[in-house]
């Protein structure tokens, strides 16, 4: 194509001209330029932006953010008007292409920051986790391979995604890689100040507060240090004060934080009358406190209606109120508002007449299954049989397996003992770098960050994985564990489920039609149960360094702990323990990149045994009740797991502080669409499931997409003792034949967690999430397994609803069976229908012996697809009415 | 390209072998060779393409040292013996690197131009790279595997320095077209000769272990402030500390902290104990053996 360059020049010069013309033929061509610039805003060219909001646009935004904060009105009212709205649109995508740009020189300089800031003196392991904590920010800043096609940290196993060479990290790339970017103070701060908050969260936790204190009162004390406190950092030390009733020490932190220039704000003010309501406080002093409150431009009626609250916090101010005003009654909740976009007008206006479509399941049904999907989240991981289990099991297995078995309860043993020392050197450590992590070592039983670390050497690909990559995957578990262990102590599942319960109602078939969509619907159960904004958990993400430094930490320990005896597999050898990972480098160009891999001993325990049974993430599998509707950039989706509305690179902050600026209504239509799409459910095509399986358990089919083992790999030439007697050809063909090996692999995992997966879920109709992209392309959230899946995937998914096909439906799907051919491609739909007509013989011949017969659907385009079509026109064609024939079969169309 | 260093050279009066890769030049060159009787010879080629990895026949100016010493009448002797070739270039300022571990890994196998024997370089490199080649143990900057790999395979003798501001450079905004430097001082263009060491060969070190070696170092000194006894242990060797006393490196030693004898040493005694035939070593050589260009 062309080169980007041109295209670049192109558009510039257009522009100038434009502009010059403008100059003198202004009233002419006033029409065509600004057509022109809404032509170049829509289609996102960052120059534009850049020219219209001033040389440092993420400045401006900041400020905007602030303002936004404080006085409200400002953006909020041009935003009715077109212009306003362009710049929203344009402005998240020169963010996007300046993150590129940025991203790793932030979190350089973040890091430098942070580590002057935070710790006095720098351990050797701080300072090489820093190190690989920055390669993966410097890949992304250099490539940007993908978008992270999976929510953080749920992927249980490296293999899988072929396309993706995951190991391409870059290590060190400081030494070579000139900074010389402007950075951005602003966003650095932002670092700071997030690091800052998760600590106190963490002490907030582990109930705490004399250590939060603590902290805090190290950066109160220093006059540097003290500007990047905010209100919102008083605020979680007070609150875990406010738990325990000390209202002096509340008082105290109120007039610290006024000491230094800070207002209190409206949940500093919560805070304050919650622990009065705890404790008993008097009524004179609780009408201190709502005093204040007013002069401060509160009112009482914000509290419940902007605050988050957690636990009993809203009942204890409630309680404090009524203290000075008996008969208060909450605030009646702010009536709902409707997008206003032109485009939807008729869609919000309309649908008030039709009710919302039912699922074909008793409200009791849907309770049960939400019950199931609440087991399994609680839970964290699953384990399922992999489609391999129905091969038989050779004697050697058999014994590897024991063998495994035992090598995993001393690592299970070594790993804890490891990690027990660690804490208590760490606990014994004074206020430095180490000791930084040590509360986030706390959060979770010991058990669990064990048999977290214990899935990294179970699904570790012999290939060796990236270690930051590693890293970040250990963190983001770590503190999706914690959140969900959060969500269980805060009572917010317990509103969650209530809530769920009532909205179930609405989707039920033996309950009173609703005309609301399902996030209105959820949103007045939220008001009538009078939970206020209080579902949504006040959530504060830990920062990206935060997870790869933790993931560092607990890899380290991996290394270090995990060991097998030498001579376990060749009795012959002296024994001697060695360790079971090891960590080396390997040079692309002249990159460093850190990989972990397992020991060949590892490796060949792992094939002997071919164990299967495969343990994945609870949010992997799709979901086995209607998913929560999204209500909010925050909220919805999974029952517990954490999902983001938007998916976005690690470490990018921005994304989420615009979801959060920009107004909630403005939203409603993203939500209801990805609650549209959530909503679909699905179930297994299992006759198409079981001949796949059948050809993947056999010897897979390259052909048919159906990955073969890698036994079936080519046999590299027999390597002499000495690699370098080797010639050139020689090695480049081994290499061919590693690398070969090495796509087999992941590809055959790729397809066994699909298979397994649908395999597990074979008789459960079920329902997958969505979220979105930054263009607002629309994802199942579960990774493996979904509908935007391969031929393979699609073939064995079938919709769990039922609609006759009606008169003319036979001939749609006859269609349908052609364009899946690939054949007849320039010709009309009728010639498409009557080549159908031609070659029945052929499709109900693929139909009824799929694997012995003619095999037709083979040749096809896409199989797979064309099989279970064929399977479809069979059944349909041979009922005695086919317009009546009930079908689930989905059919996929371009929605370009 | 008819430029002041053939120029020099033949006013020398050696004979000399000008490897020309732009076809510009080339026919000016060519009449060159006529008019000097055999003092003077020009081949279509790049010297910085030489030996590509990729098997099959190359397209000049891509070219293979089989055949270029072939057409230059230079015969093969063996490694002790004098220097059969100098060579003269200067290094491209974008490929220094890549051309440095090139020929340094060409130099332990004893293959591309290092077959024919201990070949001299004559290279115009940057001052920043000339530093890492001649870093000292312990400076954790700029002490490389690469200073510790051609610190043994070589010796390094710093010819001339010349100021860049020397140099007229045409790079589009004006700017000189050199590649800034921050932790290195890099305001020179330096002269440096790189002749191979007689030596290379004796004791444990082999042709045919060398990638052995290349690897070690490079794992050791990837990260220059880990501890060697960290790496000796991640290979599962049996007592890394006993080994450090026989060779008399403390125990806490950093890996950038040891001398490029150091590794030699440590490396002969690995190859005495098991490490390197029985762990994962083995495969991992091979690996990056194809990495390495």
């Amino acid at each position: 194509g062309i080169p980007w360059s041109i295209l670049r020049n192109y558009s510039a010069s257009t522009k100038e001209k434009a502009i010059g013309n403008v100059a003198y033929e202004r009233t002419e061509l006033l029409e065509v330029l600004k057509a022109r610039v809404k032509q170049l805003q829509t289609s996102n060219v960052p120059e534009v932006t850049v020219n219209k909001a001033e040389p440092a646009p993420l400045e401006e935004d900041e400020c905007r953010v602030r303002g936004q904060r404080t006085a409200a009105p400002g953006p909020d009212g041009e935003q009715s008007a077109p212009k306003g709205k362009d710049e929203r649109l344009a402005r998240p995508r020169s963010w996007v292409e300046k993150l590129r740009k940025e991203m790793y020189v932030k979190q350089l300089k973040a890091e430098q920051e942070v580590s002057t800031q935070l710790a006095e003196k720098q351990t050797k392991a701080k300072t090489k986790s820093k190190t690989k904590a920055k390669s993966k920010e410097s890949l992304k800043a250099v490539a940007m391979p993908t978008w992270n096609q999976s929510p953080a940290g749920l992927s249980p196993a490296c293999a899988p995604k072929p396309s993706k060479p995951r190991t391409t990290e870059v290590e060190d790339a400081k030494k070579r890689r000139p900074r010389r970017m402007p950075v951005d103070k602003e966003s650095q701060y932002k670092m700071i100040e997030q690091t800052i908050l998760s600590n106190l969260e963490c002490f907030q936790f582990l109930q705490q507060p004399e250590k939060a204190e603590k902290l805090l009162l190290t950066y109160h004390k220093s006059a540097a240090k003290r500007k990047i406190l905010t209100v919102a950092a008083y605020n979680i030390v007070m609150r875990s004060w406010a738990k325990k009733g000390c209202l002096t020490r509340i008082e105290r932190l109120l007039f610290k934080l006024q000491s230094i220039g800070l207002r209190p704000n409206l949940d500093s003010y919560a805070i304050e009358l919650e622990c009065m309501g705890r404790n008993g406080s008097s009524a004179g002093a609780i009408r201190s406190c709502v005093e204040r409150l007013k002069n401060d431009g509160f009112r009482v009626d914000e509290l419940f209606q902007k605050c988050l609250f957690e636990e009993d916090e809203n009942e204890m101010v409630l309680k404090a109120i009524r203290m000075i005003q008996p008969d208060y009654e909450l605030p009646p909740p702010p009536n709902p508002e409707t997008c206003k976009s032109s485009l939807l007008r008729s869609f919000y206006s309309k649908e008030r007449n039709v009710s919302y479509p039912k699922l074909d399941f008793t409200v009791r049904e849907l309770r049960e299954r939400f019950q199931k999907q609440l087991e399994l989240e609680t839970s964290n991981t699953i384990t399922i049989k992999s489609v391999e289990a129905m091969k038989p099991m050779t004697p050697q297995a058999t014994k590897a397996r024991e063998l495994l078995a035992g090598l995993r309860s001393q690592w299970h043993d070594s790993i804890l003992q490891a990690l027990q020392k660690s804490k208590h050197e760490m606990s014994k450590a004074s206020m430095s770098g180490s000791k930084a992590l040590y509360p986030y070592l706390c959060l979770l039983p010991d058990e669990e960050y064990v048999s977290i670390m214990m899935e990294v050497i179970n699904t570790l690909s012999p290939q060796g994985v990236s270690l930051a990559f590693l890293a970040r995957e250990l963190g983001s578990k770590i503190y999706n564990r914690y959140i969900t262990h959060r969500k269980m102590r805060s009572r917010h599942l317990e509103k969650v489920q209530k809530v769920y319960e009532n909205y179930i109602h609405l989707l039920a078939k033996d309950s009173q039609p609703d005309n609301s969509l399902p996030r209105e619907y959820w949103e007045k159960l939220v008001a009538e149960i009078g939970l206020g904004a209080s579902l949504s958990l006040k959530d504060r993400s830990w920062p990206y360094v935060l997870h790869m430094r933790l993931g560092m930490h607990l890899l380290e320990l991996l290394v270090q702990s995990v060991k097998v005896p030498r001579n376990i597999l060749n009795p012959r050898l002296e024994s001697k323990l060695i360790p079971v990972l090891y960590h080396i480098y390997t040079f692309r160009n002249s990159w460093q990149v850190g990989l972990v891999k397992p020991h060949p001993i590892l490796c060949q325990i792992l094939a002997d045994a071919s164990e299967t049974t495969l343990t994945f993430n609870s949010c992997v599998i799709p979901m086995l009740c209607p998913p929560i509707p999204w209500t909010s950039s925050h909220f919805g989706a999974y029952v517990l797991n954490d999902t983001r509305l938007m998916r976005y690179v690690d470490g990018a902050v921005q994304h989420q502080l615009l979801l959060d600026q920009c107004p909630q209504v403005n939203l409603h239509p993203v939500l209801d669409a990805l609650n549209q799409l959530g909503n679909c459910a699905w179930k297994i095509n299992q006759p198409v499931l079981d001949i796949i399986i059948s050809i993947f358990n056999d010897k897979g089919d390259e052909k048919l997409d159906i990955p073969p083992p890698v036994s079936e790999a080519p046999r590299p030439p027999p390597v002499p003792s000495n690699p370098s007697l080797l010639n050139k050809a020689q090695k480049h063909e081994l290499m061919l034949c590693k690398k070969k090996a090495a796509e087999m692999h992941s590809l055959r995992m790729d397809s066994l967690y699909k298979l397994s997966i649908a395999n597990h879920v074979r008789d459960k109709v079920f329902w997958f999430p969505h979220n979105m992209d930054f263009r607002g392309r629309t994802y199942p959230c579960p990774p493996y397994f979904n509908h935007l899946g391969n031929d393979v995937t699609r073939a064995i998914l079938l919709f769990a609803e039922g609609r006759p096909l009606g008169p003319k439906g036979l001939d749609w799907l006859k269609i349908h069976l052609i364009n899946l051919t690939g054949l007849k491609k320039k010709n009309a739909l009728q010639e498409r229908l009557e080549y159908a007509n031609e070659i029945m013989e052929d499709i109900l011949d693929s139909a009824d012996h799929p694997l012995t017969g003619r095999k037709w659907w083979m040749k096809t385009d896409e199989p797979w697809q064309a099989l279970a079509c064929c399977m479809e026109i069979a059944k349909a064609s041979r009922s005695p009415d086919p317009a009546a024939y009930v079908s689930h079969f989905p059919v996929h169309q371009v929605g370009a | 390209g008819p430029g002041v260093l053939t120029r020099t050279l033949l006013n020398s009066g050696v004979r000399v072998v000008a490897l020309e890769n732009d076809l510009g030049f080339l026919p000016d060159l060519q009449s060159l060779e006529n008019s000097l009787d055999g003092q003077f010879k020009v081949i279509y080629g790049d010297f910085f393409r030489l030996d590509p990895l990729v098997t099959g026949p190359v397209k000049p100016p891509t070219v293979c040292s089989e055949k270029l010493f072939e057409s230059m009448g230079v015969a093969a002797v063996p490694w002790r013996a004098d220097v059969p070739v100098k060579i003269f270039g200067i290094v491209p300022q974008k490929k220094e690197r890549n051309m440095l571990w090139r020929l340094i890994f060409a130099i332990y196998e004893c293959s591309s131009i290092y077959r024919y024997g201990r070949i001299e370089l004559n290279f115009f490199l940057s001052e920043k790279e000339y530093k890492v080649l001649t870093a000292k143990a312990g400076e954790k900057r700029t002490y490389q595997a690469l200073s510790v790999l051609w610190q043994l395979g070589c010796e390094i003798q710093l010819l001339h320095m010349e100021p860049w501001a020397s140099f007229l450079t045409n790079s589009k905004n004006g700017g000189l077209a050199i590649p800034k430097s921050t932790a290195l001082p890099n305001d020179h263009l330096c002269l440096v000769r790189l002749t191979p060491r007689k030596d290379l060969f004796t004791g444990t070190l082999k042709t045919t272990n060398s990638a052995t070696f290349v690897f070690m170092v490079k794992q050791c000194l990837a990260r220059p402030s880990c501890r060697i006894i960290d790496k000796l242990n991640s290979w599962s060797l049996y007592d890394g500390c006993k080994l450090l006393r026989e060779l008399e490196i403390p125990e806490d030693a950093e890996t950038v902290s040891l001398y490029p004898e150091d590794y030699r040493h440590l490396f002969d005694a690995l190859q005495n104990s098991s490490v390197f035939t029985e762990s994962w070593f083995h495969d991992e050589v091979l690996e990056s053996a194809r990495n390495i260009n």
